[in-house]
């Protein structure tokens, strides 16, 4: 029985106008979208590997120079762009995507300069993940405000409950229905999508994508549960189909546009933290201490001479200030991760934010990559300490005084290219994703489950004449 | 027709989406109006630090090299309104020889935490877009088909009333509906931005909000019109609905986003990386020059400065040396200060060109999303907020014109080639080495060549240096001299706009927004004419 309720209604869908016009607009959205996301993918791709191949050859001269220099200079690593960017690009063009190091240290990130042009009113890449929260969000809200209260006035709610139907059957079919008509949608735009990558050949098929992808239908499916909830929701709650539509059109209002734009501001207030300004403020107070404290002579400095006993003080002294300074700045940074996270589950009342961290989980982007990336960062800079520590103990010409920003009282042979570790960023992994999307998939699914069942409970008394 | 108007007016007022719609703007211009004064309140008091802080350290100066104003920017009180870029543009320049000011510093949206940049804010122009296209949208979808549906237009049209009276009085009807909902809107946020402490608007700033309202309207008679159009061009409310809402969700949150993310992908702007590799080869070349002009100089009798700063900007400030190595100084800096504008003139051209690659992209951008009715608001809603780009190149090129008025200023005074750009020390109180071993070593070495043989025979290397610390000499240091009076520096003026600035684009626009809806009535009346009422 469930299963000829729920055929009726996809066919009911298939032949309405708001299919019609929402297959076109979700089609030609796929297309348009994903074209102009490898174009960008590919100008970003190129300005990639200029910087990349940049930062290898100046690796490069350091190492078969003077791997002292190697050691103490700040160099920032730039994330590579994504290839399923067009899936989702998770706001990277905002996020931070460089990372400073050294071999003493991870010192802090940011938003590379010429990421994103300034002047530009601040945009959502047109990607999969917009086009389903956008646009098919809508349309599933659409599909459902009047699934019952349209009935009504229009008579063949009472015919059909005339029928030997539960209630329930009736609610569930229309709710099964509508998310299987958007997945049809949703699935035909992918094909189109992948079939202007594999065109354009930028990206290549591979298990791990499709994987990426069956987990974002995945993540799409509950999403569109979840909406189509609200949507049977407003329509269970009035009598009038007009009266649902603005009880639908206000809700999506809150979850597309108050919601969301009200998370800057719900950090600031509400999970505050200290100013960068006052951070600085605090490690130059540090570095005055002990710059005051030093012992006499730790600034002189003898070019010729490594072993210099001078030399000595000022890498003690250099190597205070940096502890200091990490000090004060590792617990600022966990502390600005925090506000991020606080943020985002503040944002979580609306499934559009839900479905916008859940697809970064399944393409491992955005906040996600960004956090594993910073940690293996941390791991690598050990790494490459650890070798330059090792050529330095093996150098007899080295006093081994170690001095974070200076290569006068360490080793500074050359050292081959080919032996200097080098960063290799991994994608996060399955874990890493579970994980991140754990959380929100349990809050999105009870949500659901919360909305469904309200829903149930009013129509079981729901006047159908 | 205004009794048809007035009656539809009515009908509207007593319906459920007028209520919504009433509180949705109740909940949703408070919202937003907050929101942003808040954080316009923050940007006030940062700017206020920023703006102390650049007049302590100009103050604080004791040489002329190092007098480099740092301007601050005030925030717009209009960005509560329409924030535009302004969160993403800096606002803050330092006035520099060797640089043309390009972009400022300092952006808002990184100022604490940069990741918070991942989520996005919107501002009352913004809810006014929204909210009032969904409105005009909602009531008028079926003006023409809900009558027809219900009979009623067959009854009216058999009085003897003109269909174009009818439709004429209709229009009106949804209008004068949403007019009080719009005058509401802008009267709420009017009464909270007086009533807020920490804004203040002038009377400029009050004009420019009345031309906001100007284009509200029109926006509000733009979606009016295309409700219209869809309800004459369609035989039922429910269709009529459906194709409404598409084109609201298409027109207000789709096209003015592709727009700008279409840009951003097909129209390449210059690599910074290049732009950063070009100004790196200039500056090289430049420091060369500097080093071999420093090669030429006679060498200065004693090394020895007591005191001592050089910064990237030409700075130098020195104290506690002779005469010929301050005379060192002096040609040092009188030949690197001109050089220093030179150079900023040679990297203009590459710099103008790579902002050009982003300003084009931006004007691609804006082209695309003229496409909807939503992205032609938002660009007169920016500039009327002096929230656009063109508002800030406006200041930014008057910094550049400032930074001209300030070297022209030191030419003039003749203060590259004078003693005063590297010190404070008067040519007068300058000494010789021998004068000033004497006096630093409190009288035991008459001559630097005595302590230089005494220093030699000593095991310490430092015995020679602790020897300069024995006299209590003035003016070997800072503290000794008294900060510059720059009264006479030309100071920079960021004078306010009449209500008429940078008003050109935004004509364009709203005159492209009247003639669409214009077209569309046009288009609406023809089809009314023709549509079939039974």
């Amino acid at each position: 029985m469930l299963k000829a309720v729920i055929l009726r209604e996809i066919q009911n869908h298939l032949f309405n106008l708001r299919f019609q016009i929402g297959i076109l607009v979700v089609v030609s959205a796929f297309a348009i979208g994903t074209i102009s996301s490898l174009k960008g993918q590919e100008h970003r791709m190129l300005q990639y590997t200029d910087f990349e191949s940049q930062f290898r050859e100046n690796m490069r001269e350091q190492a078969e120079s003077n791997v002292g220099r190697l050691a103490v200079d700040k160099r920032i690593y730039l994330m590579k762009p994504r290839q399923n960017s067009f899936i989702a690009d998770c706001k990277e063009t905002y996020l931070p995507n460089v990372i400073e190091f050294s071999a003493w240290e991870v010192s802090t990130f940011m938003n590379k300069r010429g990421s994103a042009n300034p002047f530009l009113n601040k945009f959502q890449e047109m990607n999969w993940t917009f086009i389903v929260t956008v646009i098919m969000g809508f349309l599933v809200l659409l599909f459902t405000f009047d699934s019952v209260s349209g009935e009504k006035e229009a008579g063949t709610l009472s015919l059909t409950l005339s029928n030997p139907l539960s209630r329930g059957t009736v609610l569930f079919g229309k709710w099964v229905a509508t998310v299987l008509t958007t997945m049809i949608m949703l699935v035909l735009g992918i094909l189109i999508s992948m079939l202007v990558v594999t065109i354009s050949g930028q990206t290549v098929l591979t298990a791990g994508l499709i994987l990426e992808i069956v987990g974002f239908i995945l993540f799409a499916f509950i999403f569109f549960l979840n909406m189509a909830a609200i949507g049977l929701l407003a329509s269970v709650m009035t009598r009038s189909a007009n009266v649902s539509l603005l009880i639908c059109l206000s809700a999506w209002l809150l979850f597309a546009v108050i919601i969301p734009n009200s998370a800057t501001f719900a950090a600031k207030r509400f999970f505050s933290i200290v100013s960068s300004q006052a951070v600085d403020e605090r490690v130059d107070q540090a570095y005055d201490d002990l710059n005051n404290n030093a012992p006499e002579g730790s600034w002189s400095y003898r070019g010729s001479d490594p072993f210099y006993p001078r030399h000595e003080l000022r890498a003690d002294l250099m190597m205070k200030r940096m502890e200091a300074r990490q000090r004060i700045l590792k617990p600022h940074i966990q502390e600005m991760f925090r506000q991020f996270e606080r943020t985002r589950m503040a944002t979580v009342a609306s499934p559009i934010c839900l479905f916008e961290y859940l697809s970064e989980s399944a393409v491992g982007g955005g906040y996600t990559r960004f956090r594993k990336t910073w940690d293996d960062m941390h791991l690598y800079q050990a790494r490459l300490l650890q070798y330059f520590k090792d050529l330095d103990a093996a150098d007899d010409d080295s006093p081994h005084w170690y001095n974070p920003v200076e290569d006068i009282s360490t080793t500074r042979k050359p050292v081959p290219f080919s032996s200097v570790p080098l960063f290799q960023e991994t994608a996060p992994d399955i874990s890493n994703r579970i994980d991140a999307a754990l959380i929100y998939v349990l809050v999105c699914v009870l949500y659901t489950v919360i909305l469904f069942a309200l829903s149930f409970v009013v129509f079981i008394r729901y006047d159908v004449r | 027709m205004w009794l048809i108007a007035k009656r539809d007016v009515l009908d509207n007022i007593l319906s459920a989406k007028f209520l919504v719609g009433f509180f949705l703007c109740l909940v949703l211009i408070p919202f937003s109006v907050l929101l942003n004064i808040d954080a316009y309140g923050d940007r006030v008091l940062l700017a206020q630090q920023e703006q102390a802080q650049a007049e302590r350290q100009l103050q604080e100066t004791r040489v002329y090299s190092r007098v480099r104003p740092e301007i601050v920017k005030p925030p717009e009180a209009l960005s509560v309104f329409s924030k535009g870029i302004s969160d993403q543009v800096g606002h803050r320049v330092r006035v520099q020889l060797g640089e043309k000011p390009l972009l400022a510093e300092g952006t808002v949206q990184t100022h604490d935490n940069p990741l918070l940049t991942a989520f996005f804010s919107t501002d009352f122009s913004g809810v006014i877009l929204i909210v009032m296209s969904l409105l005009a949208l909602i009531f008028s979808y079926d003006l023409c088909t809900k009558e027809k549906e219900d009979g009623t237009l067959r009854l009216q049209l058999s009085n003897s009333l003109s269909r174009a009276t009818l439709l004429a009085g209709k229009v009106l009807g949804v209008l004068l509906t949403l007019l009080p909902i719009l005058v509401f809107c802008y009267l709420l946020s009017a009464l909270i931005v007086l009533v807020s402490p920490r804004i203040a608007l002038s009377g400029l700033e009050w004009q420019r909000l009345a031309l906001l309202f100007i284009a509200s309207m029109l926006l509000m008679m733009c979606y009016s019109m295309i409700g219209l159009l869809v309800s004459t061009s369609r035989k039922s409310s429910v269709p009529s609905l459906v194709i409404c809402l598409f084109i609201w969700v298409l027109t207000v949150f789709i096209i003015p986003n592709a727009a700008t993310f279409i840009a951003s992908s097909f129209v390449k702007t210059e690599s910074r990386d290049n732009l950063d590799a070009v100004i790196a080869d200039l500056h090289k070349e430049r420091s060369d020059l500097i080093r071999e002009h420093r090669k030429q100089l006679p060498e200065p009798d004693l090394y020895l400065s007591m005191w001592s700063y050089s910064g990237g900007d030409a700075e130098y400030e020195d104290y506690g040396c002779t005469r010929l190595y301050f005379e060192n100084v002096r040609e040092q800096a009188a030949f690197t200060a001109p050089l220093f504008i030179d150079y900023a003139d040679k990297k203009w051209p590459y710099q103008r060109s790579w902002w050009e690659s982003l300003q084009h992209q931006r004007h691609i951008s804006e082209r695309l999303a003229l496409l909807s009715p939503a992205g032609m608001f938002t660009a007169i809603t920016n500039a009327v907020c002096y929230a656009d780009a063109s508002s800030q190149e406006l200041f930014m090129e008057r910094v550049r014109q400032y930074r001209e008025t300030f070297i022209q200023y030191f030419i003039d005074q003749e203060l590259f080639t004078d003693f005063r750009y590297v010190t404070p020390v008067e040519p007068a109180d300058m000494m010789t080495a021998d004068q000033m071993i004497y006096r630093l070593s409190g009288g035991e070495f008459r001559t630097m060549n005595a302590l230089t043989e005494w220093g030699s025979r000593q095991a310490d290397p430092f015995a020679y240096f602790g020897k300069l610390r024995q006299g209590d000499v003035h003016g070997i240091k800072p503290d000794d001299f008294d900060y510059l009076n720059l009264d006479d520096v030309p100071r920079f003026q960021w004078e306010h706009r009449t209500v008429l600035t940078g008003m050109q684009t935004v004509m364009v626009r709203a005159l492209a927004l009247i003639l669409v809806t214009v077209i569309l009535f046009y288009g609406a009346y023809l089809a009314f004419m023709r549509y079939d009422v039974r």
